[in-house]
Formats: structure tokens, C-alpha cells, sequence
């Protein structure tokens, strides 16, 4: 039972930060109708930066994170303004094969400048452990947890009231509508890619320090799909349920599947709950079932 | 259908031929010729180069008629290689199977697996579908990774070479011819279903899949089809690399970011075109080839600039921006272009 209570608690933990990365997701998505795939590589590539700027560089973290964020930021305006944007109301396996693309570049991008591919953060967050009835339970988990709460709650406001927010939900609802009332779309998008790469950035630092820089961020990225798919595209509510239910399948599935099957398990589940979730509710728990007409 | 002036057909035959004109006889006269007099002049690094070349244009194929032609977009077309990879040799190598029927075995079982995986296209589309695609990858190479007893796990898996009749293909020549007449037969195939009525009812699909159901195209049968046509050219083009060109596999070989490149090489080539896959591949391949032969090599020894092993990170850079530049200057891809050129070349000295 002891194991089972820790397997729950760092499964939720962990599973809300796949939600934080999938909310950038979900955001690009919603606002201008772009699958982002190159998710896994833009949370390596800021997790490797953060590297830079903390290790590299020297700097303290309250310094190094904020200017981590900035660079974040910039990333996202620079992949809104040069890829994306030539590309609008190109088709959408066009803006699939460019994400696809665009993850290609990351990588190599990555190699070229980080060869050693595997290096450490210094921790951000105290290790000590903490007991939680029978489980033991690292407290960098649950900042990291607290964290992405924080976010989304700080991002729901930020949708509810700020001038910005409204005109992003409104784009997502109906972008002619939008821009026929003279709010400019196109700063939008790339004020959605922003976020969403800062989002990855955060999600990218969290794991980061706890786990270590490797290509397993890749494969956080990827998770994330899982939890967008299970959550809903379009939903930001299903991205936070989501998260801590794949995180959760995914460590009690690895903790108790492991002797049964192969090991490696935890890291294919993700996938396996993306196929039955397309099979049994193809649009996720909250998302919107698109009616199609000819 | 797009003539040259002055051409005139005369019988049904006549207005089917896939070559009309003499000239075009001609030129594939000329380029099969030329196929196949390639070995005498090419070393044997080279001819190897022209194997793999060969060989993805057949997984290529595959591909553009799943994603090209029926529209479902495929970002696990390495997981399903794989399976033909590793069906054909086990079976070849493990249960004594002659070479050409586990080929066929292999591209069979990549085809079922594939409709297996296709199954959610059947309720999703677009981004839904890739990601199940995406999952269809990791899940595959997942169990060949563990399923070591049969597969060899991370360690491998070593291929006996493939064999016709007593006759073994040893050398690098005489894989190419082998890998060449499958290729041809496998062009040839794919020219010809665009213009059956799967075919057509595949660009049905891909333009609009309910107005395609609501005249009375079966779609379950026909996306499934398209899975199973794409997944059995990957199996074969898989076999193929097992037996003729690594001779042994390992699960590195099928990668995610293979799968990348294969979407790419069909985007650069042109999607839903014949001839795209072709030159897609070529450029993908040459450019994979000249820079891990001559770039790389002399820039790590050059530049010391950068940490070491810096420049094996320039092949996915490259790569990666080959892409995204194809899609935002010529999305319609290398084929385009060539029609373009044909078309400036027939109606010279004027411009149109």
C-alpha cells in the first residue's frame, strides 16, 4: 500500500506539469489552429538554455529564470513571425509538416551546441523529503506541482479579464469575427506562440531540475499530446484534469505493469491511452465535438 | 489530361498509355538503360547510396499514397518499416523462410498492422490522426525494443542476405538490380492505382471525406485500404533494407525522426503526385549522403570553434530547414516545379 500511495501522489505531481506544457498547446491551438509537434524539442531546448544562463553563464536563478523566460518569449515570437505566419490558411497538414520540421531543426540545433546531450541543473528547490502517510515524497515534486497550479490559475485570469486574454478567447471563437472588429489576429498568434513557448520553458525548467537535461524531455513534450488528446484540443480545463490522470495511469501503470510485461512500460502508456481515447471519445473528456457540414 | 500540342489519340489504348509520345518511349529507354548501366561506373559507396535512395522511394510511395492521395497524414512510417523489417527477418532468419515470401510476409504484416493503427481515422482526422499515428511509432518500437527474445531487443538482430532460387545477393551490384526491378514495379503500381477506382476514390477522400461518403464511397473500406497499401510498401521497402542494404537491424535504425524525414521527403517531392516521392527521396538522401561523407567529416576537423561533435548536429538543422523552407516557398513541392519546367520546355521560344 505504501508503494500505491507514493506512485499517486508523484503520478498528480508530475501530471500537472504535462498539463502546463500541454496548456501551450491547447493555447496555439485554440487561437490560431496550429498542432504544435515540436513541443518536445522546445521544452529540451529551453531546459538547455535555462543550462546555459544557470551553469554556463553563472547566474543566480532569480536572476538566470526570468531572463530564461524573456529568451522564451523571443522564441516563440520568432517561430510565430518566420514559420508560421507565411503559412496562414495553408492547409493543415502544411502546418503539421512545418512543427514537424521545425522539430527536426531543434534537434539538430540542440547537438550543435549542447553535444554531451545529458547534463544536470543545480536543483532549484529544496530536496528534503517529506512523509505523506506511508509515502515519501521528494518536495521539489510538489513545487513543481504548486507551480503549475499557480500558472493556471494565473492564466485563467489572465483570459477572464485582461484586455489581451478576451481578444485571444474571442480569436479562438471566430477569428473572422475578430478581425472584422479591428483586433489585429496576426499579433494574436504570435502572442499565443509566446506563452506557449514560455509554458514549455517553465514545464522545461521543472522537470529539468529535477531529472536532469537528457532527451527524456522530448518525451515530456510528447506526453503532453497524450494529455491534450485526453483533455480535449480545445480545452484548457481538460489540459489540467488531463495531466494528473496521465500521470497518474502512467506511474501506476508503471509501478504494477512493469513485472507483468516488459519494462519501459511507463513510458509507452502515454501512447497506448492516446489510441484507446481515439477509439472510445476521439474528442477528449471536455472537447468540442465539431459538427461537419459539405 | 495534360498533352503537348500535336499530340492526337486515336484508340481508348492510345489515350491510357502511361508514355504516349515516342519521345517519351525514348527517354525511359534512355533512363532504364542508364539504371542500368549505373553499377559499372559507381563505386561501391555510391551504388549503396542509389540502394537506400531506392528503397525509401518505395516506403516513400507508400506513404504518398496514404498521405498524398487518401490524406491521412502518417508521422509513424518508420514504426511500420520496422515491422516488415523485422517479420521478414525472423522469419527469413529464424524459421528458414526462402527470402521472396518473407518479403511478402513482411509487407503484409506491416499492412495489417497499419489498418490496425488506422482504425481511428476512421472517426478522427488531421491532427488527431497523426498523433495516433505518433503513438503507433513509439508503440511499435517499444516491443521490438523488449521483445528481445525474438527480435534481439537493443542489441540486434543479424539479417541473412537475401537469396533467389540458390542465387545469393552478395554484392552491391547485384542488390541493386534486385532493389531496382522491385522499385520499378512498385512506381508503376503507384502510377497506376491513381487512376483505378480506389484511386480516384482515395482523392475523393482526401478532398472531402463526407461529401466522398455521401456519393457512396465506402470510407471504411477505402481509408483502411489506403493504410493497408501504404503499411505493405513500407513492410517490403522494410525488408528490403533488412536483407539488401544494413544486413542486420537494430532498433536505432527506426527512429521518430525517421519518420519525420519520411513526411518531409514526400512534402519536399510534392504531395499526391507520382513523380514527388521520387524527387523528394533523391534530395533528401544525396543531401543525407554528401553531407555524413564530405561536410561533416571536414568540418569537425576544421572548425574548432564550437565543443566537439558539434557538427553532428548540422544534419537535422539542414534537414529540418529544408523542410520548413519547402513548405513556406514551394509547398507544392519538387513536382511542381517539374511540371513547370516541362511545360516552359514544350512550348519554347514562348512563354506561354
Amino acid at each position: 500500500m505504501a508503494d500505491l500511495l507514493q506512485f499517486v501522489i508523484t503520478g498528480i505531481t508530475v501530471g500537472m506539469v504535462y498539463s502546463l506544457i500541454a496548456m501551450g498547446f491547447v493555447l496555439i491551438w485554440k487561437s490560431s489552429g496550429v498542432a504544435n509537434l515540436a513541443l518536445g524539442q522546445l521544452v529540451l531546448i529551453s531546459s538547455w538554455i535555462t543550462y546555459a544562463i544557470l551553469v554556463q553563464a553563472g547566474l543566480p536563478p532569480w536572476l538566470g529564470v526570468p531572463i530564461v523566460i524573456v529568451i522564451a518569449f523571443g522564441l516563440g515570437w520568432l517561430i510565430e513571425r518566420f514559420l508560421l505566419r507565411p503559412l496562414i490558411a495553408q492547409p493543415i497538414l502544411s502546418l503539421i509538416a512545418v512543427t514537424l520540421g521545425l522539430s527536426y531543426f531543434l534537434d539538430g540545433l540542440i547537438t550543435f551546441i549542447w553535444p554531451w546531450s545529458v547534463d544536470a541543473l543545480p536543483r532549484l528547490f529544496p530536496q528534503d523529503t517529506i512523509h505523506i502517510g506511508t509515502a515519501v515524497v521528494s518536495q521539489e515534486y510538489l513545487w513543481a506541482a504548486g507551480i503549475s497550479l499557480l500558472l493556471f490559475t494565473a492564466l485563467t485570469l489572465y483570459f477572464k479579464y485582461s484586455r489581451m486574454g478576451i481578444a485571444m478567447r474571442a480569436t479562438a471563437d471566430d477569428q473572422m469575427a475578430v478581425q472584422a472588429c479591428g483586433i489585429p489576429v496576426t499579433k494574436i498568434f504570435s502572442r499565443s506562440w509566446m506563452l506557449a513557448c514560455a509554458m514549455a520553458a517553465i514545464g522545461g525548467i521543472l522537470m529539468a531540475s529535477i531529472g536532469g537535461i537528457g532527451h527524456g524531455l522530448i518525451d515530456t513534450g510528447m506526453k503532453s499530446f497524450s494529455v491534450v488528446i485526453l483533455g480535449g484540443l480545445d480545452s484548457f480545463l481538460g489540459a489540467m484534469i488531463a495531466g494528473p490522470i496521465i500521470g497518474l495511469v502512467e506511474n501506476l501503470g508503471g509501478g504494477y505493469l512493469t513485472a507483468l510485461t516488459w519494462p519501459g512500460i511507463k513510458e509507452v502508456i502515454p501512447f497506448i491511452m492516446i489510441i484507446i481515447v481515439m477509439m472510445i471519445k476521439p474528442y477528449g473528456l471536455f472537447g468540442e465535438v465539431r459538427i461537419e457540414r459539405i | 489530361m495534360f498533352l503537348p500540342a500535336g499530340v492526337r489519340n486515336y484508340s481508348y489504348a492510345q489515350d491510357m498509355a502511361i508514355f504516349r509520345t515516342k519521345t517519351q518511349w525514348v527517354l525511359l529507354g534512355v533512363l532504364l538503360l542508364l539504371l542500368m548501366v549505373m553499377p559499372s561506373f559507381l563505386s561501391n559507396y555510391w551504388l549503396s547510396v542509389c540502394n537506400i535512395i531506392a528503397i525509401t522511394i518505395i516506403a516513400a510511395t507508400g506513404l504518398n499514397i496514404l498521405t498524398g492521395y487518401c490524406g491521412q497524414l502518417s508521422i509513424g512510417h518508420a514504426g511500420f518499416i520496422a515491422v516488415g523489417a523485422y517479420t521478414s527477418a525472423i522469419l527469413s532468419g529464424q524459421l528458414g523462410m526462402p527470402f521472396l515470401l518473407s518479403m511478402l510476409c513482411g509487407g503484409l504484416m506491416a499492412g495489417f498492422i497499419g489498418m490496425l493503427f488506422g482504425l481511428p481515422s476512421l472517426r478522427v482526422k488531421g491532427f488527431y490522426l497523426a498523433i495516433s499515428t505518433i503513438a503507433a511509432q513509439f508503440i511499435i518500437m517499444w516491443v521490438i525494443r523488449n521483445w528481445s527474445e525474438v527480435t534481439g531487443g537493443n542489441i540486434g538482430l543479424s539479417v541473412p542476405t537475401a537469396e533467389i532460387f540458390g542465387y545469393s545477393f552478395t554484392s552491391q551490384a547485384s542488390k541493386y538490380y534486385l532493389i531496382l526491378a522491385i522499385t520499378v514495379l512498385v512506381i508503376f503500381f503507384a502510377k497506376n492505382l491513381a487512376r483505378t477506382r480506389p484511386g480516384r476514390a482515395f482523392v475523393a477522400i482526401r478532398d472531402n471525406d463526407l461529401a466522398a461518403q455521401v456519393m457512396g464511397i465506402n470510407l471504411f473500406r477505402y481509408k483502411l485500404l489506403a493504410f493497408f497499401i501504404g503499411c505493405f510498401f513500407a513492410g517490403i521497402a522494410g525488408s528490403l533494407l533488412a536483407h539488401c542494404y544494413y544486413g542486420f537491424l537494430n532498433p536505432e535504425f527506426f527512429d521518430f525522426k525517421e519518420s519525420i524525414l519520411y513526411a518531409g521527403m514526400i512534402i519536399i517531392g510534392g504531395l499526391g503526385t507520382s513523380v514527388g516521392p521520387i524527387f523528394g527521396v533523391i534530395l533528401i538522401r544525396l543531401l543525407d549522403s554528401i553531407l555524413s561523407l564530405e561536410v561533416v567529416p571536414f568540418l569537425e576537423t576544421h572548425v574548432t570553434l564550437f565543443t566537439s561533435g558539434w557538427a553532428s548536429g548540422l544534419k537535422p538543422m539542414i534537414f529540418g530547414a529544408v523542410i520548413v523552407l519547402f513548405l513556406i516557398l514551394e509547398p507544392r513541392g519538387l513536382a511542381h516545379r517539374w511540371q513547370l519546367f516541362k511545360t516552359s520546355y514544350r512550348i519554347w521560344p514562348f512563354s506561354y
